[in-house]
């Protein structure tokens, strides 16, 4: 029988390191993935993943299941992840000189990656995170939340601190955005291309 | 909620979108959208949206945090979180060439140990087909019991016996050498025979330990070559891409900068 989230925090709230380890395995995927999403680099998504957890371990004993564990790590992942947008914000834009060819630079700098992963990754996510890319954070962000956690209106609310309409409204905007940056790349799918034919 | 649904409340749209919303309302939209083409055709497109995000997936990566307890003398327990688990080598997959390697120290362990043990391969092949005649080389090779022991040296001890009548017979036709002479003969030719069939099947060994590394040899530079293809693809695709991105990036800059 599988252990609820709510028991494992308790274990872990009376020292069982174990039980928290077993709360990071069911979790850490989930919250790689919307720090990934959020942040859309794969080694500073994991960094944020292993702080994330950190920090929810450090204050595990001020949780008091008011929320769902859930709910409580995605908004320490959250924080994470807007710090780490911050940071990139003030950092200061150097222009490439011509002659120096980035792959080269990014070669040096960054672990390479395999062909499988590499391949993989553009085939199937490429376009949409190029996508995704265009739209303001608090709107990737609900989108994020919504399409890939499934989390309700409300939780989405919760979590970024803003009346549930202003969800709906984020949630709008960003999907219309999407759309039209899909559509202008010819990336509608196409049984929606012939219903809007049907409709026009 | 209202039972009247406004056209162009994207808010609601939304939630009908998402299916958070009370029957009522989702009934309301779901009549509008049977006459409103516009909003019938906002929720398709949205869908569509939707159907596009479901392709994008973080790329997988080994995550296996855990909180250790560290062992400083620290008042109460320190806790890290560390990177990927430390991977114990066995749990790691193994490179191409390792297994390819392991795999050819196995097989030719496994033959060694059929040429010590001895077995009982009916006629072993002609000499010019030892390269070519893996229905012998591949058969299964089952554990030897004392059965099979008894019955092999039953079987050469009639061959032994057989043989030495025949050598009898000669002897007496010729009146040549005495009986124990003529055992030791056999059993001479007998070990000639042993070695004869050791060698031949350590040869056989050999040509096969060659020629499966041949083979994985071969498929390595395959490998290699469709690798290397694929990288030259891609890194012309990628290539151009950062050269894009990087002159749009100057661009925008020197844009900046001249409206200041």
């Amino acid at each position: 029988m599988t252990v609820s989230d709510e028991e494992l925090v308790s274990r872990s709230q009376g020292g069982d390191v174990d039980s928290f380890n077993q709360l990071i395995l069911r979790w850490e995927r989930p919250i790689y993935a919307l720090a990934y999403r959020v942040i859309g680099r794969e080694e500073d998504a994991r960094d944020v993943c292993q702080e994330a957890f950190l920090r929810a371990y450090r204050a595990l004993p001020g949780f008091k299941g008011q929320a769902k564990f859930s709910s409580w790590l995605y908004r320490i992942a959250l924080n994470l992840c807007r710090d780490w947008i911050r940071r990139q914000r003030r950092a200061p834009v150097v222009e490439i000189p011509e002659g120096v060819d980035p792959t080269e630079l990014a070669a040096q700098t960054e672990p390479a990656e395999s062909i499988e992963d590499l391949v993989a990754r553009q085939e199937l996510s490429g376009i949409v995170e190029e996508a995704m890319k265009v739209l303001p954070e608090e709107q990737r962000t609900a989108i994020i939340l919504k399409e890939y956690h499934g989390l309700t209106f409300q939780e989405i609310a919760d979590l970024q601190g803003v009346p549930l309409s202003t969800v709906k409204t984020r949630l709008y905007q960003g999907l219309s955005v999407l759309r039209r940056h899909l559509e202008k790349n010819g990336r509608m799918a196409p049984q929606s291309r012939n219903a809007l034919k049907a409709f026009r | 909620m209202s039972e009247t649904f406004q056209c162009g409340d994207n808010a609601a749209l939304v939630g009908y979108l998402y299916d958070e919303c009370e029957l009522d309302e989702r009934r309301a939209i779901d009549a509008h959208l049977s006459v409103c083409g516009a909003c019938a055709a906002e929720v398709a497109a949205l869908r569509s949206t939707r159907l596009s995000l479901s392709s994008w997936a973080p790329p997988e990566t080994e995550l296996g945090f855990a909180i250790v307890r560290a062992q400083a003398s620290g008042p109460g327990p320190q806790t890290e979180a560390r990177g990927p688990a430390p991977w114990v080598w066995w749990r790691q997959p193994l490179p191409a060439w390792a297994q390819a390697a392991a795999a050819v120290v196995l097989f030719g362990a496994g033959l060694a140990l059929g040429i010590t043990q001895g077995t009982d391969t009916p006629a072993a092949p002609a000499e010019g087909t030892v390269a070519s005649a893996p229905a012998a080389a591949t058969a299964p090779v089952r554990a030897v019991s004392a059965d099979d022991l008894a019955a092999l040296e039953r079987r050469l001890r009639a061959e032994m016996a057989q043989m030495r009548t025949v050598s009898a017979t000669n002897a007496s036709a010729a009146s040549a050498a005495p009986a124990e002479g003529s055992d030791g003969q056999v059993l001479a030719r007998v070990r000639a025979l042993i070695e004869e069939s050791e060698q031949r099947q350590q040869r056989e060994l050999a040509l096969r330990v060659t020629q499966v590394m041949r083979d994985v040899d071969t498929q390595r530079r395959m490998d290699l070559a469709q690798i290397q293809g694929s990288f030259r693809q891609i890194e012309g695709v990628t290539g151009a891409q950062v050269r894009e991105q990087r002159d749009m990036l100057n661009y925008l800059i020197r844009a900046s900068q001249q409206a200041r």
